[in-house]
C-alpha cells in the first residue's frame, strides 16, 4: 500500500484545493497516470500516480482544502486492473465468499444525481462529475446539467480558440489576452436558476476554484493597498511603424510580435529609474523592500481565470527574447500548465485589457507589488498636434499605485517616462542595455 | 448449400439466454438490431430454470409449511394429525411456474424479433460464431458479440457431485424427497437459503462453512439474525470447519470434516449439498479465438459498458467478476444491448442490492457501517426493530431489525439494510432511496402507510434523527424543536 500525500507543489504552499478528483475506489491506475488536479495559490496541478496499482481509498473530496502532507488516497501498489477484481483470498475459488454484496466501491463521493439526470449527462456528453449540483445536498439537476451545457457552448469558441487562426490573430493583434478586471468566467461552477418573476432569471454561480483565489487575493489586495489610480494617453503611431518594421524579421524568425515586449522595455527602464515603482511593502516590519531585478507579470486571461505568469529578469532580454516569452506563458497559462515557478516572484504586473476594449481601469495591484499598469484599446482618435486637428492611433495607460509608498507627483512623472519612450521608440533605443 | 459453409449475418449475437442475455436481446430487438440468441439449453437460464426462481418456490413452500405449527397460536386449529409435504407434488408446481416463465421468455423474445437459436456456441474467429445444433453445426457472422453464458457450480475435485449423494445446487432443487439428514458444505447464500428451507421442511441439517460467520457476504450483525433462528430451526451450523474428505457407503455419505476447535471429526448424513461458490462459463467458448481476455479464474474484465478488451464483444452477467446477482446481469445486459445501439448507457451505479432468502430474510444496498467507516466518512446509524413495528407483530413476525447508515455532516444516505420478514421487498425503497441521492431525511419525512412493515424505515431514520416514535431514542442530540 502506497500513501499518497499532498505533495508541495509550489514553493513554500501548505495547502491546495481538491479541484478535481479523477480516479475512483478500486480504479486501477498507471504510474504517473493523473489523480487529482489540486489548487495551490494560482496554479492548477495535476497530481500522478507515483506507482501503478489500485486506488484502494480516497480520503478527500472535491472542494476540500487540504494541507501538504495530509494522505490524499491509498494506491495498493503492484497489483493491476483485473487482478483486482480476481484477486482471491488464498486458497478456495469461491466467488459466493469473495465478492462482497454490497461492494466497497459504493464510493458515494461521485457526484450526486438520480439516475435520469446521469443518462441524460450521457446523452448530453458531460461529464456529470464536472457539473456542481445546487440541489439540496448538492445533488446536480436536471437543470444544472443545461446551464452547465449553456455554458460550455458560450464560452467555449471565445476562451478555447480552437482554430489556430484564431489564436494567431488574439495574440497578435493584441498582446497576451488578459484583464485585472474580472472579465473571466469560470470554468466549472453551475447555475442555479433562483427564478424570481418580476427580476427575471437569476444566476448564481458557485465562488470556487481559481476564481475564489483571485476573489481572495483582490480582497487582499485592496484591503491593504490605498489606491490611486492615474491615467494618460500615448501616442502610439511610431511605435506601430515600427513594430510594422521589425515584424518581417520577426516573421522570418517564427516570433509573433505583438506590442507587449516594447512596453515591458519601455516599463522596465522607467522602473529603474522610479525604483519605488518596483517595490513592496513588508507590514510586518513596516520596511520598504527595493527590487533591483525586474520580474515582469503578465496578467493572463485563461479558461481557469485570471493568471498572472512573470517574466523573471525582464531587462535583461531583448524584444524578441520578451515576445518569444510571452508567447510560450501564454500558451502554457491557456493550457492550464503553468508551474508554481511561472507565476511567482513578480515585481511589476502589466494587465491588458485592450483587446476587450475600455477607455480606462482602476486596475488592482497584485500585493505585495505596489503598482499595476493596464493598457487599453488602441483606436483612431480626432487629437490636436500644432494647432491642427489630426487622426492619431491612441491608447489610454492606467496605473494603480499604493499611495502609502508612492506619492501621486511620482506615479505621474513615471507614466510620463514610459509615454516618452513609447511615443518616440528611438530614446527606447537609446536607452535599452 | 451446405450449413456450416455460409455464414447467416446479423448484427448482434448473444451467446446464453439467462436474464442477462434475453434481457440484452430483447432491449437489442427494441433497438432495431437483427439479434440471434444462442441457448444451449433452456431460455432463461440458472436464474429461471434451477436457481432464484426454483429456490425462491421452495423456500416459500418450506416457509408455508413451518407456519402450520405456529397457526395454533393464532387461533387456528387444524384436523388432528401431522401435516405432511409431497415433494413431487411440488416439483410438478415448480415446473408449472418454471414453464409458464420460460414461455414468457420465449414469447417475448419471438415478439422482439430476436431469432432463438438452441446449440451450443463456440467463437470461430472475431466476427464469426459457430453454434452446434443437434447434428448441425452453423455459422453467424457478427459485428458484435455479447457473452452471457453464466456459470456453474464450483465443485472441488475430491467432492465429485454424483447427483444421487453429494449434490449441487441444481440436483437439490430437483429431488423428489425431503433428506432426512442432510450436510450442506459451504454457509454462504445458497447454502443458508436451500439448508433452512430444508430444515423447515423436515431435515436433520448440518451447515459447515470453512471461515468464521456464516453468511461471509453480509455484515455480522445482521447474519447474526440469521444464525439465531437455526439454532431455532435445530440446525447445526460448524463454522472453521474444512470438509477434507467424502466417501459415499452404504446409501450414506461420510464426510471427514477438520477445525481448530474440535479437531477432525466426521458426520454421516443421507446426502450432501456443495455450495461453495460458482464459476463462469468461459472455458469453452473459444475466446482464445478472438483475444477476450480473462482473468486467471475465468472471468472476463468489463468496463462500465459491458465492453471486453475487444470493443465489439461484450461481457455480462455471472461471467464478469463481481456478485453473481440475477438484477445486475439484467442490468449489465440491457446496457450493453443500448451502447451497441449507440445510445449513450452505463453500468454506473455503485448501489447493487442484495437480498437473501434466509429466515429472517437479509437484504441491504450501499455500505455497511464498517465500509462507510473505511471509506473515510463519519457515520450516523441506527436501527428499528421489527417487535416495535405494529404490522410485523400482527403477522406474528418480531424478528429483526432496520438500519440506516447516513454521512454525519451531509446527512446523505450510504446504506440501508434490512433483517427481518420480507426484508427482500423492503429494499427497493432503500435501493430508490440511495440512487436519488436522498438524505436521511428524505425519508423520514416520506408518509409511509400504515400498518406496513414499510414503516420501518421510516422510524430508522427519524432514529437516526434522534425522533423515532416507537422506540426510546437513544441519541438526543439531533432533536429539534
Ligand atoms: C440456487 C441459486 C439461487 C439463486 N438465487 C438468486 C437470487 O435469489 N437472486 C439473484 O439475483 N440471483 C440468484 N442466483 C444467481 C443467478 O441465478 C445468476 O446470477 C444469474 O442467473 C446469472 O445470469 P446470467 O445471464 O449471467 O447467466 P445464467 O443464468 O447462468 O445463464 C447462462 C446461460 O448460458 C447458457 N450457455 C452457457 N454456455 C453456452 C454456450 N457455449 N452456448 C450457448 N449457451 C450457453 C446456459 O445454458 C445458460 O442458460 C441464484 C443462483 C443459484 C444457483
Amino acid at each position: 500500500m502506497v500513501e499518497f500525500k499532498l505533495p508541495d507543489v509550489g514553493e513554500g504552499m501548505h495547502e491546495g484545493e481538491i479541484v478535481k478528483v479523477l480516479v475512483r475506489t478500486g480504479e486501477s491506475v498507471q504510474q504517473d497516470q493523473p489523480l487529482l488536479e489540486v489548487q495551490t495559490d494560482k496554479v492548477n496541478a495535476e497530481l500522478s500516480a507515483p506507482v501503478t496499482g489500485i486506488i484502494r481509498e480516497i480520503f478527500i473530496s472535491e472542494g476540500e482544502t487540504v494541507e501538504v502532507g495530509t494522505t490524499l488516497l491509498v494506491i495498493d501498489a503492484g497489483t493491476e486492473a483485473k487482478a483486482e477484481e480476481t484477486k482471491l483470498p488464498e486458497k478456495v475459488v469461491n466467488p459466493d465468499k469473495t465478492v462482497n454484496f454490497a461492494p466497497a466501491r459504493a464510493d458515494h463521493r461521485r457526484s450526486l444525481a438520480t439516475p435520469y439526470v446521469r443518462q441524460l449527462a450521457r446523452e448530453m456528453k458531460l461529464d456529470i462529475e464536472l457539473v456542481t449540483g445546487t440541489g439540496a445536498a448538492g445533488r446536480v439537476t436536471e437543470e444544472d446539467l443545461r446551464q452547465f451545457a449553456n455554458r460550455l457552448q458560450k464560452s467555449a469558441p471565445a476562451k478555447f480558440p480552437t482554430s489556430a487562426t484564431g489564436n494567431e490573430r488574439q495574440l497578435e493583434e493584441s498582446t497576451v489576452p488578459i484583464g485585472t478586471e474580472p472579465v473571466v468566467q469560470p470554468k466549472t461552477g453551475t447555475a442555479t436558476r433562483a427564478a424570481t418573476s418580476s427580476q427575471g432569471d437569476i444566476e448564481r454561480l458557485p465562488l470556487k476554484g481559481i476564481r475564489k483565489k483571485i476573489a481572495e487575493h483582490m480582497v487582499k489586495s485592496v484591503t491593504i493597498i490605498p489606491h490611486v489610480t492615474s491615467v494618460d494617453e500615448l501616442e502610439m503611431d511610431q511605435l506601430r511603424a515600427l513594430r510594422e518594421k521589425i515584424k518581417p524579421h520577426a516573421d522570418k524568425r517564427n516570433i509573433k510580435l505583438t506590442f507587449l515586449p516594447f512596453f515591458i522595455k519601455a516599463l522596465v527602464i522607467a522602473l529603474k529609474e522610479f525604483p519605488t515603482l518596483n517595490a513592496s511593502i513588508d507590514e510586518r516590519t513596516n520596511e520598504i523592500l527595493l527590487k533591483r531585478f525586474y520580474h515582469i507579470g503578465i496578467a493572463t486571461d485563461t479558461p481557469e481565470g485570471l493568471i498572472v505568469p512573470v517574466i523573471k529578469d525582464a531587462d535583461h532580454k531583448s524584444i524578441f527574447q520578451l515576445a518569444e516569452e510571452i508567447d510560450q506563458l501564454a500558451r502554457l497559462a491557456r493550457e492550464g500548465k503553468l508551474t508554481m515557478e511561472h507565476i511567482t516572484g513578480g515585481t511589476f504586473t502589466i494587465s491588458n485589457v485592450g483587446p476587450i476594449g475600455g477607455l480606462q481601469a482602476t486596475p488592482i495591484i497584485n500585493h505585495p507589488e505596489v503598482a499595476i499598469i493596464s493598457l487599453h484599446k488602441m483606436e483612431k482618435r480626432w487629437v490636436v498636434r500644432e494647432d491642427e486637428g489630426v487622426i492619431r492611433w491612441m491608447m489610454n495607460l492606467s496605473l494603480s499605485f499604493d499611495h502609502r509608498l508612492i506619492d501621486g507627483v511620482t506615479a505621474v512623472r513615471f507614466t510620463n517616462r514610459i509615454k516618452e519612450l513609447l511615443e518616440d521608440p528611438n530614446l527606447l533605443f537609446a536607452e535599452m542595455v | 448449400m451446405v450449413v456450416g459453409e455460409v455464414a447467416v449475418e446479423t448484427d448482434v449475437v448473444v451467446i446464453g439466454g439467462g436474464p442477462g442475455g434475453y434481457a440484452a436481446a430483447i432491449r437489442l430487438g427494441q433497438l432495431e438490431k437483427s439479434v440471434v440468441l444462442i441457448e444451449k439449453e433452456v431460455l432463461g437460464g440458472v436464474c429461471l430454470n434451477r436457481g432464484c426462481i426454483p429456490s425462491k418456490a421452495l423456500i416459500h413452500t418450506a416457509g408455508e409449511y413451518h407456519k402450520l405449527s405456529s397457526l395454533n397460536k393464532l387461533g387456528i386449529q387444524l384436523p388432528t394429525g401431522k401435516a405432511t409435504f409431497h415433494m413431487p407434488s411440488w416439483q410438478t408446481w415448480k415446473s408449472s411456474v418454471v414453464d409458464q416463465l420460460n414461455k414468457g421468455v420465449d414469447y417475448l423474445c419471438q415478439a422482439n424479433n430476436v431469432t432463438v437459436v438452441k446449440g451450443k456456441a463456440t467463437f470461430l474467429s472475431s466476427d464469426r460464431i459457430g453454434v452446434e445444433t443437434g447434428n448441425d453445426f452453423e455459422t453467424y457472422k457478427f459485428k458484435q458479440a455479447i457473452i452471457a453464458t453464466g456459470s456453474r457450480p464450483y465443485i472441488p475435485s475430491f467432492l465429485k457431485t454424483d447427483g444421487e449423494y453429494i449434490l449441487d445446487s441444481t440436483d437439490m432443487l430437483a429431488l423428489d424427497e425431503v433428506p432426512e439428514t442432510l450436510a450442506i458444505i459451504g454457509g454462504g447464500y445458497i447454502g443458508m437459503e436451500l439448508g433452512m428451507a430444508f430444515a423447515k421442511l423436515g431435515s436433520q441439517v448440518t451447515i459447515i462453512e470453512a471461515t468464521e460467520h456464516i453468511l461471509p457476504q453480509t455484515a455480522a450483525h445482521l447474519s447474526q439474525e440469521v444464525l439465531k433462528q437455526a439454532k431455532q430451526l435445530g440446525m447445526t451450523v460448524k463454522i472453521a470447519t474444512k470438509v477434507e474428505q467424502a466417501e459415499v457407503a452404504n446409501g450414506s455419505v461420510t464426510l471427514v470434516c477438520t477445525s481448530e476447535k474440535n479437531g477432525s471429526e466426521s458426520i454421516t448424513v443421507h446426502k450432501t449439498l456443495v455450495t461453495i461458490g460458482r464459476v463462469p462459463n468461459t472455458g469453452e467458448l473459444g475466446l482464445a479465438q478472438v483475444g477476450v481476455e480473462m482473468d486467471e479464474r475465468g472471468y472476463i474484465p468489463v468496463t462500465s459498458t459491458g465492453s471486453t478488451n475487444k470493443s465489439h464483444i461484450y461481457a455480462i452477467g455471472d461471467v464478469t467478476p463481481g456478485p453473481a446477482l440475477a438484477h445486475r446481469a439484467t442490468k449489465q445486459g440491457i446496457v450493453a444491448a443500448e451502447v451497441i445501439a449507440g445510445l449513450p448507457s452505463s453500468v454506473d451505479s455503485p448501489y447493487v442490492p442484495y437480498v437473501i432468502f434466509t429466515e429472517p430474510q437479509i437484504a441491504g444496498v450501499g455500505m455497511t457501517r464498517e465500509e462507510a467507516e473505511l471509506q473515510g466518512h463519519k457515520v450516523k446509524a441506527a436501527v428499528f426493530p421489527y417487535r416495535a413495528n405494529g404490522r410485523a407483530l400482527a403477522m406474528d413476525e418480531g424478528e429483526g431489525f432496520a438500519e440506516v447508515i447516513v454521512d454525519q455532516e451531509s446527512h446523505l444516505l450510504l446504506g440501508m439494510h434490512v433483517v427481518g420478514a420480507d426484508a427482500s421487498n423492503l429494499i427497493g425503497e432503500g435501493v430508490l432511496a440511495l440512487e436519488l441521492a436522498a438524505r436521511v431525511e428524505d425519508v423520514a419525512l416520506t408518509m409511509h402507510p400504515h400498518p406496513t412493515l414499510s414503516e420501518v424505515w421510516l422510524e430508522a431514520a427519524e432514529a437516526v434523527l434522534g425522533h423515532a416514535i416507537h422506540v426510546v431514542n437513544k441519541s438526543k442530540v439531533a432533536v429539534s424543536k
